[in-house]
């Protein structure tokens, strides 16, 4: 059974629908990548899950049952735009928040002891948030939004305006929760985050799935059409060979569009024998270059 | 039940110590010591003046007459009534009495006063000389009142008697009683003077309570919403708990103020200086009406939950803390209407224009209670103004429920009421 599961699920703001149809399976331990340019609908989908919003048709189910108000127990919640009290100490409101989702204020306290040791922040206890850099408020929120230990964890651009530092650490707790069995639905537009994070994936464009599943299926799916080519001297006469597209030099090589796979093999072939190759690599296409193609395909 | 607890406990912890409430609270406290205190104060500072003063009470001015005159020896015996000090003559035979210029000079006469002839035609030029040419208020109203008496002792000659003279210059107190519909004489409904200090003071402090109180869960709401923590506290706990729960948690903050208010106004009076004030301006803290200050009390529950629902609305639908300003500005005519009907109609309270406010919900908790206080009221009309109040309030309780619902989830622009009803019907609360 999984943690959460939306079916056909649809929402209207009047005359202008704002998700159609969509479906998705989040089981347990898994992180669910939400894809989709500005305005596609992922905030709205993830308000639905959240019961922030009621969807005019279709059905969101938790652990096979619809929302109830239990779930705000095991519900946890990082908006786009963090918020937490700017004039409040760390403590307070945490444990607050805390409190509100069930759990005793000794329980609370006591986790968010663990997680500021966890990010190496013990100090931040007694602040105000307004006393805080911007990536540490976001911390902060992310703390908020693990602190009562959800089953279920909605992060929304978790990861925008850190610093690299900060992203690997978010990055590396969040896994940490998958592991421990926590089912995550995470919105991005930053695809390298979804391609280490997520098992499977929903592309929206306005409004609408353009691409779902298994990130590997859909990798399978896109042909093979870069090939990455190093070699220390010069390769000449890659442009002439049947079914290459376009020849770009790198700083050490060359990336190759082929239209067809088994140009590869000639790439190669011709390379070896002009000289040495320190690198050959057929490319598979990136989510960014899927990403691009579904979005960018569905505007033309 | 156990959040709306915790968002109680958090919203009264956290505006409690804000130093916002700290300093209004203490600016409050001092501005009514001071004034507390004023009458003390300009008791002190007429003492000095008294103190100080050469001749003081025991002014002295001396008289030139000719010998025999008649109205000397009457002003000289005038005996002023209760309460000023009498004036002392010395008589001297005349102006240019080296006597009577040793004692200018040495300032032990303040001047001196001329008679003229007497007749019983009455008194004719009756001159003060001083040095320095001013006739004090306190000695001309003295002298004002012995010459008046002399002059009508002097005109009546022996046909009245003294008594019947001081009599005559006795002014003559007008009564006022009111008719009621049958002709008879009505009963005015007498009310202790501290009734109109407890009413009073319980409207100023009501009001001043309500609205800064309703401004605050206004700001709070909004700030709530434009920091975008709405999100994560409307998924974590239900909206009614949360609304609710911050009205509550305000209301003890605003609560908490009127008791220290109150702590600081028993303080006051029990200083050992001001203990005469009370008696002073005729109040009787016997006559303290136990009765009043419950009304008191329960109309200002009832009109703090109006208020701070409507406020709470207004909050939920308000994206900006920049455009709460505008938006709660219907809000607050409505709080200086309530407020102002009573407080300029406290000394006729019986008026038709405060009869109907006493019904209408918004400006019924403080005109009722001015009613209550020092108008006539019958228990009927108390009891059908609480009720109507008190639905109102359960009224408005559930629409700020429903608007704050559908509220704090509409950014951008402040939504039209079209819009607002609208997305209302979209939520059960």
């Amino acid at each position: 059974m999984e943690a959460l599961k939306l079916e056909q699920v649809v929402k209207q703001y009047g005359e202008k629908t704002a998700v159609n149809q969509i479906s998705l399976k989040v089981s347990e331990g898994e992180i669910y990548g939400l894809l989709g340019a500005n305005g596609a609908g992922k905030t709205t989908t993830m308000r639905m899950v959240l019961g922030l919003i009621y969807p005019d048709e279709g059905k969101i189910l938790y652990n096979g049952k619809t929302f109830n108000s239990e779930l705000q127990r095991i519900m946890g919640y990082l908006p786009e735009e963090r918020g937490l009290y700017p004039k409040v100490k760390i403590s307070d409101q945490i444990t607050y928040l805390a409190q509100l989702r069930g759990m005793s204020r000794s329980e609370a306290d006591k986790s968010l002891r663990y997680w500021l040791d966890r990010f190496e922040v013990p100090e931040y206890y007694n602040k105000k948030i307004e006393e805080l850099s911007k990536g540490n408020q976001q911390k902060m929120g992310f703390i908020a939004a693990v602190v009562h230990k959800p089953q279920i964890l909605i992060l929304d651009e978790a990861f925008s305006g850190l610093d690299p530092v900060n992203v690997e650490l978010l990055k590396d707790t969040v896994k940490e929760l998958r592991d421990q069995g926590t089912s995550i639905l995470f919105s991005t537009h930053r695809m390298e985050h979804v391609e280490e994070l997520c098992r499977n994936i929903t592309i929206l464009d306005r409004s609408n799935t353009v691409v779902q599943g298994e990130i590997r299926e859909i990798k399978k799916g896109y042909p093979r059409e870069q090939v990455l080519l190093r070699t220390p001297g010069e390769v000449s006469g890659l442009e002439s060979i049947a079914g290459v597209t376009a020849v770009k030099r790198q700083e050490r090589g060359y990336l190759l569009t082929i239209s067809e796979i088994e140009a590869a093999q000639r790439i190669l072939q011709q390379a070896i024998g002009q000289g040495e190759v320190e690198h050959f690599e057929i490319k598979e296409p990136t989510l960014n270059q899927i990403f691009i193609r579904a979005v960018g395909e569905s505007h033309e | 039940m156990n959040k709306m607890g915790t968002i109680i406990g958090f919203t009264f912890r956290n505006k409690v110590r804000t130093k916002s409430f700290m300093i209004t609270t203490l600016i409050i406290v001092l501005l009514l010591s001071i004034g507390m205190n004023i009458p003390y104060m300009i008791k002190v500072f007429k003492g000095d003046d008294t103190a100080s003063g050469t001749a003081g009470s025991a002014a002295v001015i001396g008289l030139v007459a000719d010998s025999g005159n008649p109205a000397a020896e009457l002003l000289k015996a005038y005996n002023p009534p209760a309460g000023i000090p009498k004036i002392t003559l010395n008589s001297y035979a005349a102006s240019d009495d080296p006597e009577l210029q040793k004692a200018l000079d040495d300032e032990k006469v303040q001047g001196y006063l001329s008679l003229g002839t007497a007749s019983a035609s009455g008194l004719q030029e009756v001159t003060y000389f001083s040095r320095d040419g001013k006739l004090k208020g306190e000695v001309q109203s003295y002298l004002q009142g012995a010459l008046q008496q002399v002059n009508a002792q002097l005109i009546a000659g022996d046909k009245l008697t003294p008594e019947q003279i001081s009599a005559m210059n006795t002014p003559v107190a007008i009564g006022n009683k009111q008719l009621s519909t049958t002709g008879e004489v009505e009963a005015e409904p007498s009310h202790p003077a501290i009734n109109y200090v407890i009413v009073y003071v319980l409207l100023i402090l009501f009001f001043m309570s309500i609205m800064m109180t309703g401004n605050m869960i206004a700001a709070e709401i909004t700030s709530e919403k434009s920091s975008r923590i709405m999100e994560i506290l409307i998924t974590s706990a239900s909206p009614l708990a949360q609304m609710f729960g911050k009205v509550i948690g305000i209301f003890l903050v605003g609560l908490t103020q009127i008791v220290i208010i109150a702590a600081a106004i028993a303080a006051n009076l029990k200083l050992p200086h001001n203990a005469t004030i009370m008696s002073d301006f005729d109040l009787n803290f016997s006559q303290f009406n136990i009765g009043l200050l419950t009304y008191g009390i329960i109309l200002y529950i009832l009109g703090y939950f109006l208020f701070a629902l409507m406020y709470a609305a207004v909050g939920s639908i308000v994206s900006r803390t920049e455009d709460l300003g505008q938006a709660i500005m219907p809000i607050m005519m409505l709080g200086f209407a309530a407020f102002y009907i009573p407080l300029f109609s406290i000394a006729s309270p019986d008026t038709l224009l405060v009869k109907v406010a006493s019904f209408v919900p918004f400006t019924s908790p403080l005109t009722l209670l001015l009613r209550i206080g020092v108008g006539s009221i019958a228990l009927w009309e108390i009891i059908v103004s609480l009720a109507i109040l008190l639905v109102t309030t359960f009224f408005f309780g559930w629409l700020a429920a429903k608007i704050y619902r559908t509220g704090v989830l509409m950014y951008g622009k402040r939504p039209s009421i079209k819009e607002i009803r609208k997305a209302m019907k979209a939520y059960k609360i």
